[in-house]
């Protein structure tokens, strides 16, 4: 019994952990951890790790595949923090040992009551949060994974459901809602870290009679503007970055005349009380489902002779933004794909110039970009040592078609339909002051692939191809460095974190979280004299 | 005393990596008795007159089987069971019934409850003085439930929204039962600088190992900076809680664990 009569209780590891995350942890960024979606509360994607660089990055190798339980193209992006990474899926979450990839921990809520993406966690503090796919906030020991709470914060009954990534600000756990494809009323809410209390809800459509509902007809409260993906945060400003989701019935425009405020959109909220500073809208009166989910990327730049605090977005309807993020101001527009039809371009004001004539109807309607847009929610990159953003752009059109359905809530009805046809992935490097490209990297494939990617201060640009490859470009010119075959396609973004001092890059396929590394050698493992006690 | 109460309770141990260890039907019956309070009470009184003999009054086993922890590899479905009950299993000692249709449907509603989620059946007991048991016999030395209490051994915040009755009751009396698998395997490390460490192995391989020590802290090792190393044939939790335990108290905790629930 000498076994548990002694408990020495010594650090015995570099990672072993004791410390926890605090907001000043994330407010300084990723280093050695990687602890919120985007990296740091700038949208940047951005790791200061240096070790694999354009140089030597043809010597990585995979390190480790963690098989994710019962996954099916995953959406996750990691985190990780003293050696853990935390991945999630479908009502679950799985923590690992990010040197060797073994479980740590398990949690999976089986009871929820819908099934569906999800994007990530966040962590504060020794809590570790993600939401299940029917609107409850799971916080857990990051440790053991035992539960601290479980708090519901939204009705799956009114068509809400959950997919982000939670953002962890100060003393509040901040999340979006989605559902917007089948009616709903979207929203973004804070919710205690301490608890999951609700402190404030602010809704992406108004209410009946509020401001902004002269924009929308009968159907006003299940409108959409689901608000589905991670938003940034300004600590400056104290401004939440948030963007909304399309107006319900997608493709139908006929029934909710006007512009649909604030659907498609990008809203600056304050983080203490929820209350929207501005907004400006993309596309008003979208009917083909595009979405404002590409996250909005903060940076201080110059544009046009004069520096600016902006905030970037690269959006679904074929242009890529820059907005004044103090005032909401627009600053610029520029095509972000070669294949834009609906619209000529974008005014001084920031509103499109459409070309009569594009709207779904019953026949079909062919159209480009394509309903899954010039790009989607699949992570960009910032890197400050390049200047430049790095956008997954989609060269696709496709043919969109109007039902002359009535429209009936949550009954997976959109209105009508879309195709997807043929098309080209293309990853392009845009000057943040001006907004031009600087490079791209043209992919093979289908046309199919959603992965994020990520950069470094090695310079460079971690990415999926749309063939299931992982692959490393140089940052400042887009040459490629090195592939490797995942065997299947990634939907989902990629991170950069240490641990010993060596730099780790890791991506979830489909169904599996990979690991890679510079190579080193294998060294031989000693096993230790084991003993049973009985 | 501290290092007892570490000692205790660090299992519930048949716990996550097994979710299918307490036997769930692979496929739930459609059938109008499952689920149905008056039909389980029904098969209840017909289980214990006729099957509680062999089968254990609560299902856990006798000359018969456990019907509450049945293996991962053998599952039964509600229709398997209703056919067995009526036919019986030849060559073995299970015999054919004469039971109705709905008695035998009665039967299966309760054996279907029995090995359901303890929260979804009747739990006689106290949980209110159960809370007080499970504080006052160390549990929340190393469990945790709504993160109160240590993180050595399982969580069980969700114990009785996850667990059947049977399976909790036979983790608290026996809970080196079904130990035999990595996730909560007692551990004591002698490193190669000296330092010991003890707790509860996460994971274990011949290259790594996860250790969770006794204040809740992770220690991630590679296999390769230990020297020495003691694994628990048994449960760390103390197997003596039968007679630690009054019947009541043993009830009143059972009853506190059974409405651990997290929906």
């Amino acid at each position: 019994m000498v076994y548990m009569r002694n408990c020495f209780l010594i650090l015995a590891s570099a990672a072993t952990l004791a410390a926890q995350v605090k907001y000043e942890d994330i407010l300084q960024g990723p280093r050695a951890n990687w602890v919120t979606y985007a990296g740091n509360y700038q949208g940047w994607r951005y790791s200061p790790l240096n070790q694999i660089t354009a140089a030597n990055a043809g010597t990585i190798v995979p390190k480790w595949v963690y098989h994710v339980p019962d996954s099916r193209g995953l959406r996750s992006s990691p985190l990780v923090y003293d050696g853990v990474l935390y991945i999630t899926n479908t009502n679950s979450i799985y923590a690992v040992d990010a040197r060797t990839g073994r479980q740590i921990w398990q949690w999976a809520d089986p009871k929820a009551k819908r099934q569906g993406v999800n994007r990530g966690s966040a962590i504060l503090g020794n809590k570790v949060y993600f939401t299940t796919a029917d609107n409850y906030l799971v916080a857990l020991d990051r440790r053991s994974g035992g539960v601290i709470f479980s708090k519901k914060f939204g009705d799956e009954t009114k068509g809400t459901t959950s997919t982000s990534a939670p953002l962890a600000v100060k003393d509040k756990i901040i999340v979006g809602s989605a559902g917007g494809d089948s009616g709903t009323r979207g929203s973004i809410t804070a919710l205690s870290a301490e608890d999951g209390h609700e402190l404030w809800r602010t809704y992406t459509v108004p209410a009946r009679g509020e401001p902004g509902s002269e924009t929308w007809g009968d159907l006003i409260e299940w409108g959409g503007g689901a608000a589905w993906l991670s938003g940034t945060y300004d600590p400056e400003l104290n401004s939440l970055f948030w963007t909304t989701g399309n107006p319900w019935p997608d493709f139908a425009g006929a029934t909710r005349k006007g512009d649909n405020l604030y659907t498609c959109s990008l809203l600056s909220l304050d983080l203490d009380t929820g209350k929207m500073k501005w907004h400006f809208q993309f596309t008003p009166h979208d009917t083909h489902d595009w979405d404002a989910q590409s996250w909005p990327v903060l940076v201080d730049t110059e544009i046009r002779g004069k520096q600016r605090k902006v905030v970037l977005h690269a959006n679904r309807n074929g242009f890529f933004y820059a907005l004044d993020r103090v005032t909401g101001e627009f600053l610029r527009a520029t095509q972000l794909i070669d294949n834009v039809t609906w619209a000529k371009g974008i005014d001084d004001k920031g509103r499109p110039i459409e070309i009569p004539g594009q709207e779904p109807t019953p026949e079909g309607n062919w159209v480009c970009p394509s309903v899954k847009g010039a790009t989607n929610w699949m992570g960009q990159s910032f890197n400050p040592n390049t200047g430049l953003l790095y956008v997954i752009t989609l060269e696709q059109c496709g043919r969109y078609n109007m039902s002359s359905q009535t429209p009936k809530p949550m009954s997976n009805f959109s209105g009508g339909g879309a195709t997807e046809e043929g098309g080209q992935v293309i990853v392009r490097a845009l000057d943040t002051k001006t907004g031009r490209r600087v490079w791209e990297y043209p992919m093979t494939g289908a046309g199919r692939m959603w992965t994020g990617t990520v950069s470094t201060a090695g310079g460079v640009l971690f990415t999926g191809d749309d063939d299931g490859h992982f692959i490393a470009l140089d940052a400042k010119s887009g040459k490629n460095l090195w592939h490797f075959n995942m065997g299947e396609l990634s939907t989902a973004s990629p991170i950069a974190y240490s641990v010993d001092g060596k730099q780790y890059v890791a991506i979830a396929s489909a169904t599996s979280v990979f690991a890679f590394g510079l190579f080193e050698p294998a060294e031989p493992v000693t096993a230790p004299v084991i003993t049973v006690l009985k | 005393m501290a290092m007892r109460a570490y000692c205790s309770i660090a299992a519930f141990v048949v716990a996550l990596p097994l979710a299918a260890q307490h036997g769930r039907y692979l496929n739930d019956s459609q059938h109008p008795f499952i689920g149905k309070p008056e039909a389980i009470a029904a098969g209840a009184k017909l289980f214990s007159a006729s099957c509680g003999g062999c089968h254990g009054p609560d299902g856990s086993g006798g000359r018969g089987p456990n019907l509450v922890r049945r293996a991962l590899w053998h599952p039964l479905g509600d229709e398997a069971i209703f056919q067995v009950i009526r036919k019986g299993v030849p060559g073995a000692d299970m015999p054919p019934t004469n039971l109705t249709d709905d008695q035998t449907w009665s039967v299966v509603a309760f054996i279907h409850a029995l090995t359901g989620p303890a929260v979804d059946q009747k739990v006689a007991g106290d949980a209110v003085a159960g809370k007080q048991v499970f504080a006052s016999a160390g549990c929340a030395n190393c469990h945790a439930i709504r993160g109160e209490g240590g993180r050595l051994a399982p969580d069980l915040s969700n114990i009785g929204g996850s667990r059947p009755f049977g399976v909790i009751r036979e983790s608290i009396l026996e809970p080196s039962k079904d130990l035999f698998y990595l996730g909560n395997e007692g551990i004591a490390l002698t490193l190669k600088d000296g330092r010991k460490l003890e707790g509860i192995a996460r994971n274990r391989s011949n290259y790594s190992v996860q250790v969770l020590d006794k204040n809740g802290d992770l220690h991630l090792l590679k296999m390769s900076d230990i020297k020495e190393m003691a694994l628990r044939a048994n449960s760390p939790m103390p197997g003596d809680y039968g007679k630690r335990l009054s019947p009541e108290q043993l009830r009143d905790l059972l009853s506190y664990l059974a409405n651990q629930s997290l929906r």
